[in-house]
């Protein structure tokens, strides 16, 4: 940590890692710093629409119903929030040993090929047998995707961002490949519905919201345990912090790789199982909204903590549901939630790697 | 040159002679919250002195010379520089006073040169590439009046450490220091570079300057100090001129109390089959030379054997080699007769081998995971703490809590993060962990880096008390006398081989010293 003196007070400078995790702070100054981090982006925000000519106030009232005002859009948030914590699993985990898994989009996908596949494959199966039997593979493709990505950088030192970015773009060519298959529907560009009654039981009647979202709170609450009460956690988090120090006791830094690696792919594949079970009920050409991508910026909201990941999605779930309905209510285009997003995670980043202090007591 | 002047102190402090610079500081009080680091202390120093300022780990030396440059502010007390009573209220304010400080950790940039970081902060960088030759003439100058011997166009990255401090020391004097407060200056240096630091500071001594060095290592206070005073759990101790102190004075003035002398007699225990087995172990380097060639050695177990060399001529590198981070390129490593060479540090560790490092941070705690943690990072992975898969945090906890204490790690909470832990303690704690595993084989190197005589003599009770247990110990450290105190064979390493192989009895400290620089007479490849 790089620290300037002024004064009496101190200003640190953190590093990466600390932008990642906090550097340690307490859960009180991570949220404080949240808490402003998203008023800095409400401002920017605001000042960008003011403008652009448009009513900031407006805007945003309009954002909040969008989002969680009315039954069908609490619904909608809760929809895209269930993918976004499996998503935003998949980063964390592999952040926490440091490694970095932009891959999440791929992995997606991965999943809900396996999804499909299963599927089409074993269609004499009964419904539910062939929801658990797509799920579960839904979980093992994207496992091996990440695997993949895993694999090269465990064994020939590949460099994991662009691996798994690169697998991206292979698993979203994979997906039209798939659709294009005999699966092709003959009338839209997506494959056939999926046989009748392979879907996720609704679980909040007279809306979509099915159970999807159970199973990524599952989800997190697995990733909470995994990483706080397994011995392969304390692993990846010993091996994140200081990967020399956890070496020489013993700690395979190709194993967590691995590890890491096929976990963070499982619950990105078990994201995608969900959106062609739940949502889609077919492979579609644009599976994720982003999904991957947006997972990271999750994570890193949370902190890592796989716990934190839920409400995380669901923030960053609601500016999208939110943004969905700006263009109808102020005119402005949907995009300004993403420059909501981007200016808070950008602003949360930098609060959480300069602080000014006082002089630590030695 | 004179417009290029734009920081404190200007260069011409660095021509005229040092004025007497007199400190005296007058019933200093500084807390951190609940903690009185410095208690009502008194603390004079007089103009062309060498003044130890000797303590415990915690015992507030840093923390009173800190007020004195200027980094913190005390609670109450008087500061008087030349009769003069002052207020420092940064690092520049006192070194417009003329006091300056080396700290532990270097402030140096490793890609400038020499010369660019001596004058860095006093010109603009603009002038400093315009006018290379003449900047560096002139800190080749203020380095030579000083016998200091720096070639100001070296990168400050490719220099040794020892050159390093040279460098911090002159940044100082160039900006016209006169009284100089070096903070622990020889934990990083070996015994021939902290005799050449001693010089310089007895040349600076006799321009007139007065030094100051904070310390925990009484050998180096009986070696160089005028005067010392002794700080005891933030409060003075004792203040002694030179001639009135002994070891064992200032020992007692330090703890508060006498230590009961360290166990005679070397190994009785010792095995008849060697436990640790090294036979022709070369290493490669990163250089073109190899950085252990050819080496073979046994331990005993109930045997201490001291590895001793001048930083750099390959002890690092057996110790890696030893801990399965580090692979051989040929040879063998057996401990109870299993090959162990090119295997992982788990099978290391299954065979019984404990490894403290000379790099805790790197090597040892994960500074980020709290004690409990650190203490339980060899015991979880091989299953200690888990039934079914599932970790007991509770009995992790339970664990360290029982080490903490019997290890007097201070404070003794758990749940802190291991950074947060002062050096001495954070060497408690490694120390903790490997000691109490019973292993067969420690590899020790530099276990008392940072510690304080009582935390010292502490550790070295531990390694006897392994070593009568039967365990194999290879204590590897800088200080001559207190390897040769403890181990019952000594090799010495110069450039990767064994220079000299004897049992401790038979072996004076300079004949030890004179093989460290590859004088010894005695040129064997193995030790018996």
């Amino acid at each position: 940590m790089k620290r300037l003196k002024a004064g009496n007070a101190e200003v640190s400078v953190g590093s990466v890692t600390d932008a990642l995790t906090g550097g340690g702070d307490s859960w009180i100054r991570g949220f404080l710093s949240g808490v402003l981090a998203l008023i800095i982006a409400v401002v920017v925000t605001g000042l960008v629409m003011l403008a652009l000519g448009a009513d900031p106030i407006e805007a945003y009232d309009g954002m909040i119903n969008g989002a969680v005002g009315t039954r069908p859009a609490f619904a909608q948030t809760l929809l895209v929030t269930a993918p976004l914590i499996l998503t935003g699993l998949a980063a964390a985990i592999p952040f926490s040993a440091r490694i970095f898994n932009v891959g999440g989009e791929g992995q997606l996908v991965a999943g809900a090929v396996g999804a499909t596949a299963m599927a089409f494959w074993f269609s004499s199966l009964t419904a539910p047998a062939l929801v658990v039997l797509a799920i579960a593979a839904g979980i093992v493709a994207g496992a091996i995707w990440g695997l993949i990505a895993g694999a090269l950088r465990a064994f020939f030192q590949a460099n994991e961002v662009i691996v798994t970015l690169m697998l991206n773009f292979i698993a979203l060519l994979l997906a039209d490949y798939a659709i294009n298959s005999s699966w092709a529907d003959p009338v839209s560009p997506q494959t056939r519905p999926l046989p009748a009654g392979v879907d996720l039981p609704i679980v909040w009647s007279d809306t979509l919201v099915n159970l999807g979202i159970v199973l990524a709170v599952i989800a997190a609450i697995v990733g909470f345990f995994l990483m706080r009460r397994t011995p392969l956690g304390f692993g990846i988090t010993a091996t994140g912090y200081n990967p020399a120090a956890a070496r020489i006791k013993g700690y395979e830094i190709g194993v967590v790789t691995l590890a890491v690696f096929a976990i963070g792919g499982a619950f990105a594949g078990l994201a995608g199982a969900i959106e062609v079970l739940g949502k889609h009920h077919a492979l579609v050409p644009s599976m994720s909204a982003s999904y991957g991508y947006t997972g990271i910026a999750v994570a890193l909201v949370a902190r890592l903590n796989p716990l934190w990941i839920i409400p995380s999605a669901f923030f960053f779930a609601a500016i999208n549901a939110g943004s969905n309905t700006l263009q109808a209510t102020a005119g402005v285009s949907t995009a300004s939630s993403l420059v909501v997003q981007a200016v808070f995670v950008l602003s949360l980043l930098a609060l959480r790697v300069i602080r000014i202090s006082y002089p630590e007591v030695r | 040159m004179d417009d290029a002047i734009t920081g404190p102190g200007s260069s011409d402090g660095a021509t005229r002679p040092p004025l007497g610079a007199a400190v005296s500081m007058r019933g200093i009080v500084k807390s951190f919250g609940p903690t009185v680091a410095n208690d009502h202390v008194d603390f004079d120093l007089e103009a062309g002195e060498i003044h130890a300022l000797l303590g415990e780990n915690g015992a507030g030396k840093t923390t009173l010379m800190s007020i004195l440059f200027g980094l913190l502010q005390p609670d109450e007390g008087e500061i008087i520089l030349q009769g003069e009573s002052v207020t420092l209220s940064s690092p520049r304010a006192a070194l417009e006073r003329r006091v300056g400080m080396v700290h532990q950790h270097f402030m140096l940039i490793p890609d400038f040169t020499v010369a660019e970081n001596v004058v860095f902060g006093t010109r603009s960088i603009r002038k400093v590439a315009f006018n290379r030759p003449e900047v560096e003439r002139e800190v080749a100058e203020v380095s030579d009046r000083y016998g200091m011997r720096l070639d100001p166009s070296a990168t400050v990255g490719d220099l040794s450490i020892d050159v390093q401090q040279r460098v911090e020391i002159l940044k100082l004097l160039y900006r016209g220091a006169e009284t100089l407060i070096l903070d622990e200056p020889t934990a990083v240096l070996g015994p021939a570079e902290t005799s050449h630091l001693f010089e310089t500071l007895r040349e600076l001594r006799g321009r007139g300057h007065s030094v100051v060095i904070i310390t925990h290592k009484l050998g180096e206070v009986m070696q160089i100090a005028d005067r010392v005073t002794v700080l005891r759990a933030g409060k003075l101790a004792t203040v002694a001129e030179r001639g009135s102190f002994d070891e064992h004075k200032l020992a007692v003035a330090m703890i508060g109390h006498d230590l009961p002398p360290l166990p005679e007699g070397h190994g009785t225990t010792r095995s008849d089959d060697p436990v640790l087995k090294v036979h022709d172990l070369s290493i490669p380097s990163d250089r073109e030379r190899r950085s252990v060639d050819d080496v073979s050695f046994e331990i005993h177990g109930g045997e201490i054997l001291g590895l001793v060399g001048v930083e750099g001529n390959g002890q690092v590198e057996l110790v890696q080699a030893l801990a399965g981070v580090r692979h051989p390129s040929s040879g063998s490593i057996k401990v109870d007769g299993r090959e162990l060479a090119g295997k992982r540090p788990a099978h290391f560790y299954d065979a019984g081998v404990a490894v403290v490092t000379e790099d805790r941070v790197r090597w040892d705690m994960i500074g980020d995971l709290t004690v409990a943690d650190n203490l339980a990072l060899s015991g979880v992975r091989v299953g200690r703490y888990s039934r079914m898969g599932i970790l007991s945090r509770r009995r992790i906890q339970r664990d360290a809590q029982r080490l903490l204490e019997e290890y007097d790690v201070r404070p003794p909470n758990p749940k802190l993060r291991a950074s947060s832990l002062s050096g001495g303690n954070q060497q408690k704690l490694v120390m903790a962990r490997e000691l109490s595993r019973n292993p067969r084989v420690l590899i020790a190197s530099q276990p008392t880096r940072g510690l304080d005589v009582g935390a010292a003599d502490f550790v070295f009770r531990q390694l006897t008390k392994l070593r009568d247990n039967g365990c194999a110990v290879l204590l590897n450290a800088t200080d001559l006398e207190e390897v040769m105190g403890l181990a019952d064979r000594v090799i010495v390493f110069y450039r990767g081989r064994i220079a000299l192989a004897s049992p401790t009895s038979e072996l004076s400290v300079s004949q030890v010293a004179a093989a460290m620089t590859g004088a010894g007479a005695n040129t064997g490849q193995t030790a018996a």
